[in-house]
């Protein structure tokens, strides 16, 4: 009603071109790997770039959209990763080192059998249901406290941060049975697909390729709902939406468990194709590196996390081994120039040019049209 | 024989004296006697014995030199042994001088030319196990007696591990005449373990009597051997008053432990409050979220780091593939350890800078959106951990504390190191001083009306840019003292802020932002519950852990922090 005459439909072009360069994705590089025109290797670096990707959605739902900017964004990844990696762990029964029927590192630890909560990962769909449940109960838990007592903006990034410290903590030591420092590795089987052949690779690249568009799909008309509106409502004016009736907590909430969600949906296909997982994933500076790849792409929109996603870590990949020593300053430098320059990323550079053509027009004299000391909307 | 050497000791310990002043012969002459002396050991140990008392510097060496072999017997004109050592200075056919051990000259032979000896061929003076004793109890004897304090404890305490029945007479004589309180208290319970191994009760009932008098840490393990040997054999009476003494050792050391811990609490509350008082001014005051805080701390440790070279040997750099090597001035002694009071000054001074470069550079455009200031200080971050990496290197490098920092005090068993002390104490000095700069300066003033409203105070004329920049440039400043004082309680490498950016954070937002009482407070309140929680669950991971816990659930308590700074307005 109001609704739809407020928001505008999602254009026809828009869903085609979604859909052409998902079929591209799912269908098209598959069957050029198939066929010996894209390398293996390249077919599992892009699984690895499309699960980036949801976790660079997964910030640019919470910062992007709701104003919240996380920094526990990792800690969702590895646990559904570390949940993904207890299956697999489970996956190479007697295989392992000391040919028992349990991971190494806990006959290495003097355990005799197994530990109780380790025996149902067995299961695939087991480990699938704790892989959501887990990550959402931690998000449920600790954002249910953050918001009700109002916590917000550089207050919810820091004890967002303190949360991943601590559990990062936690997952470093060894009788948490869960690997210690080293983590789980050394996969062998996914459903009974052997884990290093070309094929279970190619399986996983589409598993990832199918769940990406899904979830753009999803969040696509997610944040063109009403639920969506309000959603940005919160980000621009808190203070107004609860004016105006709205539980905004409940709403952040909601937010907040969905975005762990997704995380930990892209950490769980990320593990089987990189075939490790340890607490270093589980750090502050993971969760700000993929605010980064939020930020270069175009934060508040749903395409820019993917391109930043892709693109920060294809440049990460040449320019690690071009210039080893000098990728962190890049990182960093590109960060402060984003910030700072380009507030709206990649995805908005057009629409800035346009702008700024624009203004020049009418008054060409005047050169200086972008002023960075221009405020931009309230961010906290 | 063992006890006839210990009386032999007994009797030598109270005529030694006596004996020495009549003969007056020098311990080289008395060892020189025994040594030739190869059929009557009886008599090498009685000679051995005479030099009890004598507290000549060569004793130990030569005593040494015997027991090593190092001291030769060469037959003299009348058949008799004389005793030798060798010059050290071979010839062709490997024979040495000859140097006579108790004048050590040249030993000569009846037409008056030097002799010389093959060390192969010569006969070494043997010594036998009751020489070899009477020697140890000598030597220990002789350490007891050392004038120097810390020698005679050190030698008390080796007497006091080994537990010797035998070595009791010998300490309780040195106990009668000892005058400094804490070697006596060391002699009394070296005594009191000792007495613990006696075969007789009455002996051992004593010592657990004087170890419930004492209670030192170190005796609760025996004193639990006792308790396991008295319930053996059921002794009652050794039952209960080795657990008296038991009970009074673990009494004293719950009394030590919490003494311990507090200390260590409030030293630890000291370098969070350190670390934390510059980003209560960047953050609480002026509401940048600086993550490249703790690099601007890196920034004071390494600069300590090489005002340190500077003053030993200089330091050789190879950023980017350029060599730079600064001389360095070779000091040593007191002027050396003066590095560190040199250190602080600059410490600052560089930290303050590189924030005067980052405000300019990058927060000016940012003080409105702290979100964004958070990420780019971010990149900031990356970017001079990334520089500190190529300029000294990713390991962590060397920085020696000076003497006046690296001794402790001990005080009725707890451990005050002088560093930790050093930190409270700078810690008060700072809070002090950030205190007086805001409330007691035109600076401060200024400060302190920019950050309550920047519009008012630009329209009454203050150049609110120049106090932004003077105020993020102390907070700097701060950060690179904290450093500073950091690369002496820990290793200085380039993620040496990261470790502490969390901590420094969570400081500052328990304390409530804006509050120096605050950060004051929860440093302390957060470094005393971590040592706490350490001690109680003997694990610094899980108290970790659990303190990050707690401050989540404290904020949902007091969301503004401890001492919350009022306002009526919405959105702060």
């Amino acid at each position: 009603m109001t609704h739809s005459l407020l928001v505008r439909p999602i254009a026809k072009r828009e869903w085609a071109i979604t859909a052409i360069v998902a079929f591209f994705l799912i269908v098209v590089l598959p069957l050029l790997n198939l066929g010996g025109l894209v390398s293996d290797f390249t077919i599992n670096l892009w699984g690895k770039y499309l699960c980036y990707a949801l976790l660079a959605i997964s910030v640019d739902l919470l910062w992007g959209y709701t104003g919240l900017l996380s920094l526990g964004q990792a800690l969702f990844f590895s646990l559904g990763g570390y949940m993904m990696g207890m299956y697999l762990m489970r996956m190479i029964g007697t295989m392992g080192q000391y040919k028992k029927d349990m991971p190494d590192f806990l006959v290495f630890l003097g355990w005799e059998r197994l530990p109780t909560f380790w025996t149902p990962f067995s299961s695939f769909s087991f480990a699938m249901i704790m892989m959501l449940l887990v990550p959402g109960i931690v998000a449920y838990i600790f954002g249910w406290l953050a918001f009700r007592s109002r916590v917000k903006g550089v207050y919810f990034s820091i004890l967002t941060q303190a949360l991943t410290y601590g559990a990062s903590l936690m997952f470093f030591r060894n009788d948490m049975l869960m690997g210690g420092n080293n983590g789980f590795t050394d996969f062998r089987f996914i459903l009974g697909f052997d884990i290093r052949s070309p094929g279970t690779k190619r399986g996983l690249f589409i598993v990832t390729a199918i769940v990406l568009t899904t979830v753009y799909v999803g969040l696509r008309c997610l944040t063109r709902s009403r639920f969506g509106l309000v959603q940005q409502a919160v980000r621009d004016s808190e203070n107004r939406v609860l004016f105006s009736g709205y539980s905004s907590p409940n709403f952040k909430l909601f937010i907040f468990v969905v975005s762990a969600l997704i995380g930990s949906i892209g950490g769980a296909l990320y593990v089987p194709q990189v075939g490790i997982i340890n607490p270093s994933e589980m750090t502050t500076e993971k969760s700000l590196e993929a605010v980064v790849w939020t930020a270069v792409g175009g934060r508040g929109t749903l395409i820019g996390p993917i391109v930043g996603a892709i693109s920060v870590n294809a440049l990460k990949s040449w320019a690690t081994r071009a210039y080893p020593d000098l990728w962190l300053i890049i990182l960093g430098g590109m960060f402060i120039i984003v910030v700072l320059f380009l507030p709206k990323g990649i995805v908005g550079i057009p629409g800035m040019v346009s702008d700024w053509l624009k203004k020049r027009k009418p008054r060409a004299d005047e050169s200086e049209v972008i002023s960075i000391n221009k405020p931009e909307e309230e961010a906290a | 024989m063992n006890k006839a050497w210990f009386f032999s000791i007994m009797a030598a310990l109270s005529f030694s004296s006596l004996s020495w002043a009549q003969e007056a012969k020098s311990v080289r002459a008395i060892i020189a006697e025994a040594v030739v002396l190869t059929e009557d050991s009886d008599a090498q140990v009685k000679l051995v014995n005479s030099l009890t008392g004598m507290t000549d510097p060569e004793l130990e060496p030569l005593l040494d030199a015997w027991k090593g072999g190092s001291i030769y017997l060469v037959e003299g004109a009348d058949d008799k042994y004389i005793a030798v050592t060798l010059a050290g200075d071979p010839d062709a056919t490997k024979k040495e001088t000859a140097l006579r051990l108790d004048t050590k000259e040249p030993l000569k032979d009846a037409q008056g030319t030097v002799v010389r000896v093959a060390p192969a061929r010569a006969e070494i003076a043997e010594t036998d196990s009751s020489i070899r004793r009477a020697m140890k109890s000598l030597l220990d004897l002789s350490k007891l007696t050392a004038p120097n304090a810390k020698d005679r404890m050190l030698a008390i305490t080796q007497m006091g591990m080994e537990r010797d029945v035998a070595k009791l007479p010998i300490l309780e004589e040195r106990l009668k005449v000892e005058t400094d309180s804490s070697v006596k208290r060391a002699i009394q319970e070296a005594i009191a373990l000792t007495q613990l191994r006696s075969p007789d009760k009455a002996v051992r009932l004593a010592g657990c009597t004087s170890l419930a008098e004492i209670h030192p840490l170190s005796a609760k393990d025996s004193l639990e051997s006792v308790v396991k040997e008295a319930l053996k054999a059921g002794d009652k009476e050794l039952l209960i008053a080795a657990k008296k003494a038991l009970e009074a050792v673990e009494a004293h050391r719950s009394i030590v432990n919490f003494l311990g811990t507090l200390f260590r609490g409030l030293s630890l509350g000291s370098v969070l409050l350190v670390v934390a008082i510059g980003l209560a001014i960047t953050f609480g005051l002026m509401g940048v979220i600086n993550m490249a805080h703790g690099e601007l701390i890196a920034v004071g440790a390494y600069t300590t780091y090489v005002v340190q070279c500077l003053f030993a040997e200089g330091l050789a750099l190879s950023p980017f593939g350029m060599k730079l090597s600064l001389p360095g001035m070779n000091a040593s002694g007191w002027l050396y350890e003066m590095y560190f009071v040199i250190a602080l000054p600059m410490a600052f001074i560089m930290a303050a800078l590189v924030g005067l470069a980052l405000e300019r550079g990058v927060i000016r455009f940012l003080y409105r959106r702290p979100l964004e200031s958070l990420l780019a200080t971010w990149g900031v971050s990356l970017v001079l951990q990334q520089l500190f990496r190529l300029v000294f290197g990713s390991n962590n490098v060397q920085v020696n504390s000076p003497s006046w920092l690296s001794d402790n005090w001990t005080i009725n068993d707890v451990i005050f190191g002088w560093n930790r002390v050093f930190v409270i104490g700078f810690a008060i000095l700072i809070v002090f001083g950030t205190w007086a700069l805001l409330s007691k300066t035109p600076l401060g003033l200024l400060i302190r009306a920019v950050m309550q409203n920047r519009n008012m105070a630009a329209c009454l004329g203050v150049r609110t840019e120049r106090v932004n920049m003077m105020t993020f440039g102390f907070g700097s400043g701060l950060a690179g003292l904290a450093g500073a004082f950091l690369s002496q309680i820990g290793n200085v490498g380039p993620s040496l802020g990261q470790n502490y950016i969390v901590d420094a954070f969570m400081t500052v937002v328990v304390g409530g932002v804006g509050s120096l009482i605050g950060t004051v407070a929860s440093a302390i309140g957060i470094g005393v519950v971590d040592q706490s929680l350490q001690q109680i669950l003997g694990n610094p991971v899980l108290g970790k852990i659990l303190v990050l816990g707690a401050i989540i659930l404290f904020l949902q308590w007091r969301p503004a922090g401890l001492f919350a700074t009022k306002t009526r307005s919405l959105e702060s």
